[in-house]
C-alpha cells in the first residue's frame, strides 16, 4: 500500500433539496488499500459511493483521481468500478457474458475476451463450465464471484463495493469476507468498501472510517479505532463499552496509581472494553476497579459475559474467558477492575 | 386448501359453465361457417367446406385481409415503438410532469371507441385529412398506445434500476446501454405488447367504421355482410380471422421456446 492518495475529496457536499447528505467532507484514499467505510443506516455512506464512482454530481467540493479531477466526469469515463448492492448481474446473459461485459465495450477481440473470462473465473475459484451458465443457476455466493470477475475484467483503478454481501447468510458471508481480503492482497488495486457492518470492516479493511450524518468521525485502522476511539459514538459503534464519567468523579471506579495520575481530575469519558475487565481478588488491587453485583450471565461459546450492575446503579459489561469466570451466578457481589492502559480517554466537547 | 365432492362437482361445473359461455358463440359461428345452406339457420342439416374454398379464392376477402394485415402490422411496429420509450417515461426515469404522464396515457383507454373514433374522425375533417387506412391507424394507436405502454411498464417496473448503473459504470454509452441491457430486458414485455396491439387492431370495429374512409377492414366487412348480404361466406371469414389470430397467439406463446430451442441447435 502506497502513501500517494490515488483518490483525494475535498468539501464535498451533497444535498438533496433541503436535505444535506454529505457536509464538505474530506478523505484521501491511499493506492493500493482497502478502505471500509462504516456507519449506520441513512448516514451518507450510499451518496457517498455513488458521488465517487459518477452516479451522483456532488452540490459543491472535488473529487481527484491522481492529478485528474473527476467530479464532472460522467461514469461512463471514469476508470473506477462498482461492484453493486444487488450484484446488477445481467440476467439475461450467461457467466461468461457477464464477465466479458467490459471488455466487449472496449471491442477486445472474442478469443481474447474469453481467455481473461476463463482466467478470472480460475482467480475466483468458480469452475471453467460456469462460462456457459446462466445466471439464475448460479447460487448466491457464485453470483458475488461472478460480480467480482466482471468488475476485476472492467480492470479499474479503484474498485469500489456497495454492501455486496449483505444479502448472505452469516456463513457464507464469513467466507467472502476472507476471499475478498485475499482478492485483494493477490491483484494490489485499491479498494473502496462501503458497509453497515463493524465486522466485516474489521476482518477486511487495512483503515476503517467511521461516518455519522454525513460527515466522517475518525479514519484510521481497525485496531486504533477499537482501542483509541475519538468519540462516544465510535466507541459504542465498534461494539460493546462500558463508558463512565471521568469528569464526576469516575462515578463508581476506583482510580489508582497511573489511573489516577491519567484521569483524575479530566474532563471527558474513560473507556473500558469488556474483555479488558478482570474479576478481582478479595485483596487485589487494581489502577481501575469498582464493586458491584453479578445481575445476569451471558455464555458465549468459549467465553463469558457477566453484566455487573454497581452501587450507583451503573451497568457494567465484563466478558472474561470460561475458566475465568465466577462461581456462583446473579446476585454475587464481585469486584472487577483493569490496568491504565485498557483505558481510553475520550475527550469531547 | 382440500375441497369436499359436493364443492369440487360445483367448481368444475362452474367452471363448464363459464367456458361454454364463452366459446359457444364462437363454436356456433365455426358450425355456420360449415353449412351448406346459403342462410343461418340451426340445426345445419347439411355440411360442407365449399365456403373455405370460395374465401380464399375471393378477390375481395384477399383485399380484405391484406388490408386488415396491413393496418394492424403498422400499428403493431408503431405501438410497439411507441409504448417502449413510453413504458421508460412511465415507469424508468423520475422526471417532473412523470405522475401527470402516467395519468394522461392511460386516458383513451377509458373512452368509448365511438366516441373517439367520431372525435377523430372530426379532427381529420378540421385538418382536411381523407379519411383512408390510414388514418384508421391513427385512430387505432390512439386506443392502442396506451395499452402497449401499459404492457411494456409493467416489465419495466420490475427491472433492477442498478443493471443499467452497471453497464454504464462498465463504460456503456447511452446507446450501449439501452442495446446491451434495456431493450433486451425489457422485450419480453414489447412482444406481449405487439401480441396485443395486433390483436386489438386486427379485431377492432368502432374505430375502423368512423376512420378508415371508403377503405374497409374485416370486422367492417363482416359487419355490413350481417346487416345485408349475409351468406356462409360471412362466418367463414370470420372463422379465418379467428383462426389467424389465434396462430399469432400460439406464435408468441412458444415464440421464448422456439428462440431457446434455435439458439441449442445453433450453439
Amino acid at each position: 500500500m502506497g502513501d500517494m492518495p490515488i483518490l483525494r475529496i475535498n468539501a464535498l457536499t451533497k444535498t438533496f433539496d433541503d436535505f444535506t447528505a454529505l457536509h464538505a467532507i474530506d478523505l484521501n484514499v491511499h493506492d493500493g488499500e482497502f478502505l471500509a467505510i462504516v456507519g449506520p443506516s441513512g448516514c451518507g455512506k450510499t451518496t457517498l459511493i455513488r458521488l465517487m464512482v459518477g452516479m451522483e454530481e456532488p452540490s459543491d467540493g472535488a473529487i481527484w483521481l491522481r492529478d485528474q479531477r473527476i467530479d464532472e466526469v460522467p461514469a461512463n469515463k471514469r476508470p473506477t468500478c462498482m461492484v453493486f448492492q444487488s450484484l446488477a448481474l445481467f440476467p439475461h446473459r450467461t457467466v461468461g457474458q457477464n464477465i466479458e461485459f467490459p471488455l466487449k465495450l472496449r471491442k477486445v477481440p472474442a478469443a481474447e475476451r474469453k481467455a481473461r473470462a476463463l482466467e478470472l473465473l480460475a482467480l475466483l475459484r468458480l469452475p471453467e463450465d460456469y462460462y456457459g451458465k446462466r445466471i439464475d443457476q448460479c447460487s448466491g455466493g457464485e453470483r458475488q464471484r461472478v460480480a467480482l470477475a466482471r468488475a476485476l475484467a472492467f480492470d479499474p483503478e479503484i474498485l469500489f463495493f456497495d454492501e455486496p454481501l449483505s444479502a448472505l447468510d452469516y456463513r457464507l458471508r464469513k467466507t467472502l469476507e476472507k476471499e475478498l481480503r485475499e482478492l485483494h492482497l493477490r491483484t494490489g488495486k485499491t479498494f473502496v468498501y462501503i458497509t453497515h457492518s463493524l465486522e466485516e470492516a474489521m476482518v477486511m479493511s487495512d483503515r476503517i472510517a467511521i461516518m455519522r450524518a454525513g460527515r466522517f468521525e475518525q479514519i484510521a485502522p481497525g485496531a486504533e479505532i477499537y482501542a483509541r476511539p475519538s468519540s462516544t459514538f465510535v466507541a459504542e459503534f465498534m461494539g460493546e463499552v462500558n463508558l463512565f464519567d471521568v469528569s464526576a468523579n469516575a462515578g463508581d471506579l476506583t482510580l489508582s496509581g497511573r489511573a489516577a495520575g491519567q484521569f483524575s481530575g479530566q474532563q471527558g469519558t474513560l473507556m473500558i472494553r469488556p474483555e479488558s475487565l478482570r474479576i478481582l481478588a478479595p485483596e487485589e488491587a487494581a489502577e481501575v476497579a469498582v464493586s458491584g453485583t453479578v445481575t445476569a450471565e451471558y455464555l458465549l461459546g468459549s467465553r463469558i459475559q457477566y453484566a455487573i450492575t454497581t452501587a450507583g446503579d451503573k451497568s457494567v459489561t465484563v466478558e472474561v474467558l470460561r475458566e475465568n469466570g465466577i462461581d456462583g451466578g446473579p446476585g454475587t457481589p464481585v469486584r472487577i477492575g483493569c490496568g491504565a492502559s485498557a483505558c481510553h480517554l475520550i475527550a469531547e466537547a | 386448501m382440500k375441497t369436499g365432492k359436493f364443492a369440487h362437482a360445483a367448481l368444475v361445473f362452474y367452471g363448464i359453465l363459464v367456458l361454454a359461455f364463452l366459446y359457444l358463440p364462437l363454436v356456433s359461428v365455426g358450425f355456420a361457417s360449415v353449412s351448406k345452406a346459403r342462410y343461418l339457420s340451426f340445426p345445419i342439416r347439411k355440411y360442407s367446406t365449399d365456403w373455405y374454398g370460395k374465401a380464399v379464392e375471393s378477390d375481395t376477402v384477399r383485399d380484405l385481409l391484406f388490408l386488415s394485415l396491413k393496418v394492424a402490422g403498422i400499428v403493431t411496429l408503431l405501438a410497439m415503438v411507441m409504448g417502449f420509450f413510453g413504458a421508460l417515461a412511465f415507469a424508468r426515469y423520475q422526471w417532473r410532469y412523470r405522475k401527470l404522464f402516467q395519468k394522461l396515457i392511460l386516458l383513451p383507454i377509458f373512452f368509448p371507441q365511438t366516441v373517439l373514433g367520431l372525435a377523430l374522425l372530426m379532427w381529420f375533417n378540421a385538418i382536411g385529412v381523407i379519411p383512408s387506412w390510414k388514418t384508421a391507424v391513427v385512430a387505432h394507436l390512439v386506443w392502442i398506445a396506451p395499452i402497449a405502454t401499459l404492457v411494456i411498464a409493467i416489465r419495466a417496473y420490475s427491472f433492477d434500476p442498478a443493471l443499467e448503473e452497471a453497464a454504464r459504470d462498465m463504460g456503456a454509452n447511452t446507446w450501449e446501454t439501452l442495446r446491451e441491457v434495456t431493450i433486451p430486458l425489457l422485450m419480453p414485455g414489447v412482444v406481449s405488447a405487439g401480441l396485443f396491439a395486433f390483436l386489438l387492431s386486427w379485431g377492432n370495429f368502432p374505430l375502423s367504421l368512423f376512420t378508415t374512409g371508403a377503405d374497409s377492414t374485416l370486422p367492417e366487412w363482416l359487419y355490413a355482410k350481417m346487416v345485408s348480404g349475409y351468406s356462409p361466406l360471412v362466418p367463414t371469414v370470420g372463422m379465418l380471422s379467428v383462426a389467424a389470430s389465434a396462430v399469432l397467439l400460439a406464435l408468441g406463446l412458444t415464440a421464448p421456446w422456439l428462440l431457446r430451442s434455435l439458439r441449442k441447435m445453433r450453439s
